[in-house]
């Protein structure tokens, strides 16, 4: 009686799903997955839109990361960095002069640990235990760009958001880029098998079975608001904070116990290995972004975010032929050349990631026709501009997809920018048009322009 | 996370001048953390009666007598992994797994101080963990009958659910249930599961339980009775908690329990009473070791990363948790019988003949440094921040691009331009001159005498310290300096109070802490007399009213 854990995801068998869904096939081709199905909207209904956040660490090689020329907007040309990813050259835009401004406004946390917190909240870093310098910081002060967007088209989805890690290696200010809220941070899940077991839970479980534990976990979780608001009243206004707080995650819960109509064809994972291991690290990456467009493709969610490692990464990449340890090789001369080399490697390896989350995106076919990546917005950022100064200046971002927002292929240069405009935008372009400022307000004055 | 991460520090600290005055109990011993009789000062004074070695507070005066009680604002505490699985073992049975469930443990800030707030993720594993310990709990009928019993003839089973959420109730929530409707919110769990059988019915209570926030958070309302206008007491049950918690890292047991019940925490020499025994116990006997070990972050031994190629053994799982054993067994060694003192922690030998005091041990210079190399900022940075609690002012945002550094150059001639060029030093002056007093020591601890072909310089220097400053040659030397430190044995009081309350201490705290100061600096800075010297304190005992923001 000693039961394996079950999962919260309520599944329905995959026959009551297959009804009425039709025949639209997604056709993914990563070897854990079998062909499969889209779920989770009617066909006929507009295509819905999707966010996909990413980060890499450490800053980037400015002279082969960014195209050269001087114009405001010129046609994509990719260097060594971006190379891999030239299949999707007319589907990209890289920006220069866009800066993480809001990382450098007052706030304790050392230089790599502003960054995360920064590049999705516009926000910065509160005061906390985790150590840095100019004192010890917390978690970013509010929102980001990704729970924005999912409170508003994330409703309808078994999943919110699904938050992805790649040995990202713990839970402090260096490892999230994901708020829900203000000190509130969401967590990646790093093991692979782990994020298998949330997404497809509970299979096993007869129809029969599955009302009972819903309506098991329905009482229960009422019990727990209830609990909530019974505490309420008796302790401060910080730590009823922190109760609003417990709240929403139920109500997240809530949302997944009511979202019970998708389900995809039941995968294999591959025999476990450790995740935490260095040189599986390219192992993990694959298996979660496949896991990621796995969950897309099911209609379990439309918003998702995945981290490379953490701010300030030690990882080293002997798949990618360096045998050395990012975070040190970052802070390298500029005229080093045999360690710029290498960092250029390390920064093509995430390229070739990329390139693999948007072949699997371009591979699975939306009900209603088209492709994933037409309906989804990436945009991958990273804490730093460049590793050896610390700026915040020049971050090397990239937007891919488009949801058929942007126009794409271009390489547009800006006039010192700060990122906050660029998230704005990012709402736009998954159709949150009302969404005019995001972050700290005056460091945001709308829109960037010349995007679309 | 992947840095040498054993460098918090501090914020609102509380500035206390100088250290303690206190002169009675000289050398090691005086107040042990025994405090047998316990006659620590009430509220308003000190007590006669002195054992040897000193006064009950170890001679030292009461920073806080005549003055009003005050404490600083607290925050509602998670559980922390480690006690939330803890406490459901004390509950459900040590057989409970749930590894398989929980994320895996994390390297937590320094002490865990400050918590993020619970997302969505953190309440999933909660759920599963809870579904997973309760079918655990009544999966036989011996289990069943042993956690809610209910003799088979009886017809009200109902009551028996009634009875088991008073019973297991006051035990998970760290307090009597008396409340009517608060019961029957119980039971309409219960029925839910009760449609099934008694046992899921109880299943049913159990996983309710085990997620409600009056489990996972320790929240303190606290009573009523002001002592003082920004203060209120605990009620006995809340100290009960703050200090099973502090001490043993789980919930209170029976005995403690029943001591609250009867009023014996609602005193100050009650409250030292009944830690003399907790400290006895097995579950406390550790406490401090496990102080030293978070103070210098010792977990980060198992997790940080380096080279392979470098350092083949340190990619063992066994090898770098002998180095973190190592440790351990040295910090029992100083805190054995009579030889907890500062001085001991920084210049004691070790029992292996491995080197003497805590800034040699590898466990903790293998952390302060990078994957390759040793780092004296890393260590500069953990002396004045760590040992110190010191606060070191941020980079600039752009820091200036690092020089070309020719290959085979040793580490400390690499961090020369910090020296050189002003727009580092200001801040790096403050850090890598105590670093490079460590370069006898390479990435994983080892000693040297040469790095990269030349012979090492351990040649250091610290300044901007109260009782520090100076050249210094070594880490011996520089353990010598900071054993007798009167800068050292303050930060070791506020180390401790950030440890035992979970908390940094803030300007209300004043009082509290110079009172750990004194009393640890009268017991001869023995870290044995630590967890007496604060369950005394006002921040201990008091909270501010929970309607009040601030001071």
């Amino acid at each position: 009686m000693n039961q394996p854990p079950r999962d919260l995801r309520t599944r329905l068998a995959r026959r009551r799903l297959l009804q009425g869904v039709g025949s639209l096939a997604v056709l993914l081709t990563s070897p854990i997955w079998r062909p499969s199905t889209a779920f989770g909207q009617d066909a006929g209904a507009p295509a819905k839109k999707r966010f996909i956040g990413l980060f890499s660490p450490n800053g980037t090689i400015p002279s082969t990361f960014f195209p050269t020329g001087t114009a405001a907007d010129a046609p994509l040309t990719l260097g060594a960095i971006l190379a891999p990813l030239e299949k999707y050259r007319s589907r990209m835009l890289v920006l220069k002069g866009v800066h993480m401004s809001s990382a450098n406004v007052p706030q304790p946390g050392g230089p790599h640990m502003k960054g995360p917190g920064a590049m999705l909240t516009g926000g910065k870093l509160l005061e906390g235990s985790f150590p840095g310098a100019g004192g010890p910081a917390g978690y970013a002060d509010r929102i980001s760009v990704d729970q924005h967007i999912a409170n508003r088209i994330g409703t309808a989805t078994t999943f919110r958001s699904l938050e992805f890690g790649v040995r990202v290696e713990g839970g402090g200010p260096l490892e999230i880029i994901s708020y829900r809220d203000s000190n509130q941070p969401n967590t990646p899940v790093e093991d692979p098998w782990a994020m298998y077991n949330r997404i497809f839970a509970n299979g096993n479980l007869s129809s029969t079975q599955l009302a009972k534990l819903i309506a098991e976990r329905k009482g229960v979780l009422d019990f727990l608001k209830d609990d909530i608001a019974r505490l309420k009243p008796r302790i401060s206004a910080s730590d009823r904070a922190r109760l609003d707080a417990h709240l929403t995650g139920i109500g997240g819960i809530e949302q997944q116990l009511n979202q019970t109509k998708a389900a995809c064809t039941p995968l294999t994972m591959p025999a476990k290995f450790d995740h935490k291991d260095i040189a599986n690290f390219d192992k993990v990456s694959q298996l979660q972004i496949d896991l990621m467009v796995l969950a897309h493709a099911c209609g379990l969610t439309q918003v998702s975010t995945l981290m490379w490692a953490n701010a300030d990464s030690w990882q080293y990449f002997p798949f990618a032929g360096v045998n050395e340890e990012h975070h040190t090789l970052s802070h390298s001369g500029d005229s080093d050349t045999a360690a710029t080399d290498k960092l250029i490697k390390i920064n093509a390896w995430h390229s070739g990631q990329v390139a693999y989350l948007l072949d699997k995106l371009a591979a699975a076919t939306e009900v209603g026709g088209g492709s994933m990546l037409d309906n989804t917005v990436v945009l991958w950022g990273n804490e730093l501009g460049v590793g050896n100064s610390h700026t915040y200046q020049n971050i090397p971002w990239v937007i891919a997809g488009g949801a058929g927002y942007f126009k794409m292929g271009r390489y547009l240069q800006y006039k010192d920018q700060n990122h906050n405009n660029l998230l704005v935008s990012i709402c736009h372009a998954v159709g949150l048009t009302d969404t005019m400022t995001f972050g700290i307000p005056e460091l945001c004055t709308g829109p960037l322009t010349g995007l679309t | 996370m992947g840095r040498g991460g054993a460098t918090g520090t501090g914020s609102g600290t509380t500035g206390t001048g100088g250290n303690g005055t206190g002169t009675g109990g000289s050398g090691a011993g005086g107040a042990t953390t025994g405090g047998a009789g316990g006659s620590s000062a009430g509220a308003g004074g000190s007590s006669g009666g002195a054992p040897p070695g000193g006064t009950p507070d170890g001679g030292a005066p009461d920073p806080c007598q005549g003055a009003a009680a005050e404490t600083a604002p607290t925050t509602m505490q998670l559980l922390t992994r480690e006690q939330y699985v803890n406490s459901v073992h004390d509950l459900l049975g040590a057989d409970i797994d749930l590894e398989a469930v929980l994320p895996d443990a994390q390297d937590p800030a320094t002490f865990g101080l400050v918590q993020g707030n619970v997302a969505q993720v953190d309440l999933e594993n909660y759920l599963k963990a809870a579904e997973t310990a309760a079918a655990a709990s009544i999966a036989t009928t011996a289990k069943l009958d042993a956690l809610a019993p209910c003799a088979a003839s009886t017809t009200d089973k109902r009551s028996c659910a009634r009875t088991f959420v008073q019973t297991f109730g006051a035990r998970i929530y760290r307090a009597p249930v008396t409340d009517a409707a608060d019961i029957d919110r119980h039971l309409v769990v219960y029925d839910l599961g009760a449609t099934t059988s008694y046992a899921h019915g109880i299943e049913m209570i159990l996983r309710a339980m085990l997620q409600a926030p009056r489990f996972l958070y320790r929240a303190e309302p606290g009573t009523s009775e002001r002592v003082a206008p920004h203060a209120v007491k605990l009620s006995s049950y809340e100290v009960a908690s703050r200090l099973s918690y502090a001490v043993w890292n789980t919930m209170p047991d029976a005995k403690l329990t029943t001591a609250a019940a009867s009023g014996a925490l609602s005193t100050k020499d009650g409250v030292a009473n009944e830690l003399a025994w907790m400290l006895r116990d097995q579950r406390g006997a550790k406490v401090v070791r496990r102080f030293l070990e978070g103070w210098v972050h010792l977990s980060s031994a198992e997790t940080v990363v380096k080279d392979k190629q470098l350092f083949p053994d340190w990619s063992v799982a066994t090898f770098r948790t002998s180095l973190r054993t190592q440790a351990q067994t040295f910090f029992d060694e100083v805190l054995a019988a009579g030889s907890g003192t500062l001085s001991s922690l920084f210049t004691r030998q070790r029992s292996d003949g491995s080197g003497q005091g805590v800034l040699t041990l590898p466990a903790v210079l293998g952390v302060l440094a990078t994957a390759r190399e040793s780092s004296p900022i890393y260590r500069g940075k953990f002396v004045r921040e760590q040992l110190l609690c010191q606060e070191l002012p941020a980079p600039p945002p752009n820091v200036p691009k690092p020089p070309d550094v020719p290959p085979g150059v040793s580490t400390r001639e690499k961090f020369k331009q910090h020296d050189a060029d002003p727009a580092c030093s200001g801040c790096h002056r403050l850090m890598d001159p105590i670093g490079f007093g460590f370069e006898n020591y390479d990435a994983i601890g080892r000693f040297r005498t040469v790095d990269n072909g030349a012979p090492v310089d351990a040649s250091g220097e610290i300044i901007q310290t109260r009782d520090l400053d100076g050249k210094f040659t070594g880490i011996a030397e520089l353990s010598q300096r900071l054993a007798t430190s009167a800068e050292v044995e303050e930060c070791t009081a506020r180390q401790w109070f950030r440890f035992f309350l979970s908390r940094f201490e803030q300007s209300a705290d004043k009082c509290s802490v110079q009172r750990i100061v004194n009393q640890l600096h009268a017991a001869g800075s023995d870290l044995n007399a630590l967890p007496l010297s604060l369950v005394g304190t006002d921040a201990f005992l008091y909270r501010r009213p929970v309607d009040e923001v601030s001071p």
